[in-house]
């Protein structure tokens, strides 16, 4: 047993509202700069849609993440041999246009025109060229299902859905949607690491957080093709690859990355999981459906003496153990079995897990009346407006079951907690649900306090970052290194060797 | 007495024999190692591309320059004639448009130099003569196994000895390599029409033009090499006989030109499909696909 230390995240997707204040947060620290103006390190997507880069779920398309050759994991792009060959020319990058051409206004027209009768416009201002542009895309063109005929019609999990299924889906008196915030999901197997020839892309022994080094990047963009979730950005002013940092500075210092901290709907949890890093390879050989299991399989029990004397073993600390044990992420993921991961038929064993949103569920208009109950316990969840095979594809590899039971989880939860406020439901029915997903009324109790009252440290319990023991090994002068974050830039980064 | 005078009449005359031969042979030795400075500088610096009574090279013939042009006007063009013919100096600009392309280099040279070579041109002229190299001759005479051991120095599958490269480097000549050589330098196909003997022979031992200076300054050719390229460029065939009107001018062969244009357009071919499956970008393709 190999324990190791992932700081993990959970976005519960029922509480989403779709604001980008956390995109807006992120774009204010990180990425607005010369050359990051198209990145969003932290993007919301509305699904169904193509999200940003559009299509990018689409890997016969882009070639990212691993597939199962000769029963062991291989990236999608090829081999090592062939991504030599292509070393000059990556053929399988994105164009801008796939991302969008960055723009601002020019807001000054708002002021200068001359007097006339209409009211002036400031006009859109290509941010690349400095030229007006026609808008024709944005990092969330979907937003709200805009353009669907075009974008939401395309979303690559609609795949294998018929005519009809695909028409129900869209049909005005049914239409649905929920938001998808995705950002860097700092993954146990990450293909841009596995693809950079440079050896620039490292993930950090002491929290898991995947990195790549400015001095060492040597712009061939093997990992913007690389990573399936296309979270690597290539920054044409420094010609190096950036992405999600997860905001290391803040959490060295005990604080929330920018985009958990300002999010308006309190959906992002953070906290500490011990995985088991010898069984990796294991967790990856197996099919689809068999996927969010392993995965699980990998999250070690921090209240387990053994795991901890493994951990302690691996310079894991008590406080780290004791952050784990705390963590928000290892119950909804391992203990509540409510969070998946997004895609893991990409097999990069991503380490941001989402909880699936509960959706409208589909109603009757009967006598002029709009009815949504129902006689059978389960029913809506199955009448949802989104087919669960939907979020399946999203969530689970195709695979149902594990989807069904979360959200019959989250219902019963809900049935669990209207009889108790409302006081209008029957306690045997509320047993019945409670039984059928195999939890009790005081575990009920416990995910409703975490998914709708939960206090700022019990949605991010962040282990101490130890960066005094980190730094010992790199530098015996640590009085010059007190108070400071990360190893620091000694010099922007610039172009070249 | 008269015994004493017949012998000293006689010894005499000896003497005065040798005298005379000695008188006779040291001007010609003298006369043949030592030219006058004049003309050796002429040798040295001008004469790859000037003549003196003999025509037009690659530069005008100076007969008579003397007298057609003041002494001012001279020391100033020799020194630097681009800065005068960009001044606007009406002969000098006259000289640049007859003998374009070639532009005469600025010259690291004295005054004192320049005197000296002016006054050659000035004796040549008034007794109507015309210069003769004195050093331009080969040091043996030319056998036809020279031919085949010039073609090698040519090519550079011998090397030369004082380190200076290949002359295929620069030059080309008719029936040299399937592609031809350099074209950095003119064409020498019949450059024994364009130049006579001791030109071409002065031109191998000081190459005078600014390309060739700096490369040869520092390592000139042997004499025996000099041999053997003469032998080899005397005999060179040119490949159409029309071409000994553009002797020295470097020609685009139209074939080649065929075979640029047919590559290039294998490698466009090639790579496109080699990369077939490159990414064309999503967006536009989903928008257009929808929308059409």
């Amino acid at each position: 047993m190999d324990v190791r230390l992932q700081i993990s995240m959970v976005f519960h997707l029922d509480k989403c509202i779709g604001c980008h204040t956390c995109s807006i947060a992120c774009k204010n620290v990180w990425t607005d700069r010369k050359g990051a103006e198209y990145m969003w390190w932290n993007n919301v997507e509305t699904k169904p849609g193509t999200g940003y880069p559009t299509a990018w779920e689409d890997q016969s398309k882009y070639k990212g993440g691993w597939e199962q050759k000769n029963g062991r994991p291989e990236l999608r792009m090829g081999r090592k041999s062939s991504r030599l060959i292509n070393l000059f020319h990556n053929p399988h990058l994105p164009k801008l246009d796939d991302y969008y051409e960055p723009w601002t206004y020019r807001y000054e027209d708002l002021f200068d025109s001359p007097e006339g009768a209409d009211q002036p416009t400031a006009r859109p201002i290509s941010m690349i060229t400095g030229k007006p542009i026609d808008i024709e895309a944005g990092p969330n063109w979907d937003d709200d299902l805009g353009g669907s005929p075009v974008y939401a019609a395309n979303d690559p999990n609609l795949e294998g859905f018929d005519e009809q299924q695909r028409e129900e889906l869209f049909d005005v008196q049914r239409l649905v949607f929920f938001y998808l915030p995705r950002i860097c999901n700092h993954c146990l197997n990450p293909a841009c690491v596995a693809a950079c020839p440079s050896g620039a892309i490292y993930k950090r022994g002491e929290d898991g957080i995947v990195l790549i080094n400015q001095e060492r990047c040597r712009a061939w963009r093997m990992c913007v093709t690389a990573c399936p979730y296309k979270k690597t950005y290539y920054n044409w002013s420094t010609g190096k690859s950036e992405k999600c940092i997860l905001c290391f500075p803040r959490l060295e210092t005990g604080q929330a990355p920018a985009c958990f901290h300002s999010c308006v709907g309190r959906i992002r949890y953070l906290g500490a999981l011990l995985y088991d890093a010898d069984r990796l390879l294991e967790a990856l050989n197996v099919a689809d459906e068999k996927l969010v299991e392993a995965h699980r399989e990998l999250i070690l029990d921090p209240f387990d003496p053994h795991v901890q004397a493994e951990a302690l073993k691996n310079g894991i600390d008590d406080q780290a153990i004791e952050a784990a044990q705390r963590s928000p992420v290892y119950k909804y993921v391992k203990e509540w079995r409510l969070a998946l991961p997004l895609h893991p038929e990409f097999r990069t064993l991503p380490m941001l897990f989402y909880v699936p949103p509960l959706l409208p569920v589909m109603a009757r208009a009967e006598q002029g009346l709009y009815d949504t109950s129902d006689k059978e316990l389960f029913a809506p969840i199955d009448r949802a407006r989104v087919p669960m095979e939907y979020l399946a594809r999203l969530f689970a590899g195709s695979n149902v079951d594990p989807v069904r039971y979360s959200l019959k989880k989250q219902y019963a939860v809900r049935l669990f907690k209207r009889m108790d406020t409302v006081g209008d439901i029957d306690r045997a029915l509320v047993k019945r649900a409670l039984q059928e997903v195999e939890t009790s009324e005081d575990e009920a109790e416990q995910i409703f306090r975490l998914t709708s009252l939960p206090t700022m440290t019990e949605r991010f319990v962040i282990p101490p970052s130890h960066r005094e023991e980190a730094l010992a090994m790199l530098t015996e002068d640590l009085w010059e290194e007190k108070g400071g974050a990360g190893l620091g830039f000694r010099e922007p980064p610039t172009r070249g060797a | 007495m008269k015994g004493i005078s017949m012998m000293s009449m006689r010894s005499g005359f000896i003497w005065s024999v040798i005298g005379l031969c000695v008188g006779l042979l040291i001007p010609i030795e003298a006369r043949g190692q030592a030219p006058s400075p004049g003309a050796t500088l002429f040798e040295k610096r001008c004469y790859s591309c000037h003549n003196i009574g003999s025509g037009d090279k690659k530069g005008p013939d100076l007969k008579g320059v003397t007298l057609r042009r003041s002494r001012d006007w001279l020391h100033e063009y020799i020194k630097s004639p681009a800065a005068m013919n960009r001044r606007g100096d009406p002969e000098a600009r006259a000289l640049f448009e007859k003998f374009a392309p070639e532009v005469m280099p600025d010259q690291d040279i004295t005054d004192e130099q320049i005197d000296a070579i002016l006054a050659l041109i000035d004796e040549l002229t008034r007794k109507n003569e015309s210069f003769v190299p004195a050093g331009a001759k080969l040091s043996r005479p030319v056998t036809p196994a020279d031919i085949d051991l010039g073609r090698q120095l040519f090519v550079g599958r011998r090397s030369l000895s004082n380190g200076g490269p290949a002359c295929i480097s620069c030059h080309t000549v008719s029936g040299v390599g399937r592609l031809g050589g350099g074209t950095l330098g003119p064409d020498l196909t019949a450059v024994n029409v364009k130049y006579r003997d001791p030109e071409l022979i002065a031109i191998l031992q000081n190459p005078n033009f600014p390309a060739m200076k700096a490369v040869f300054g520092t390592r000139p050719l042997t004499d025996e090499e000099i041999v053997q390229l003469f032998a080899y460029l005397q005999n060179v065939k040119p490949a159409h006989p029309t071409t000994q009107a553009l002797a020295g001018v470097a020609r685009i062969e139209p074939w080649f030109v065929t075979i640029g244009f047919v590559a290039l357009l294998g490698a466009i071919v090639g790579f496109n499909l080699a990369w077939k499956n490159r990414l064309r970008g999503v967006r536009e393709q989903l928008v257009r696909r929808s929308t059409s």
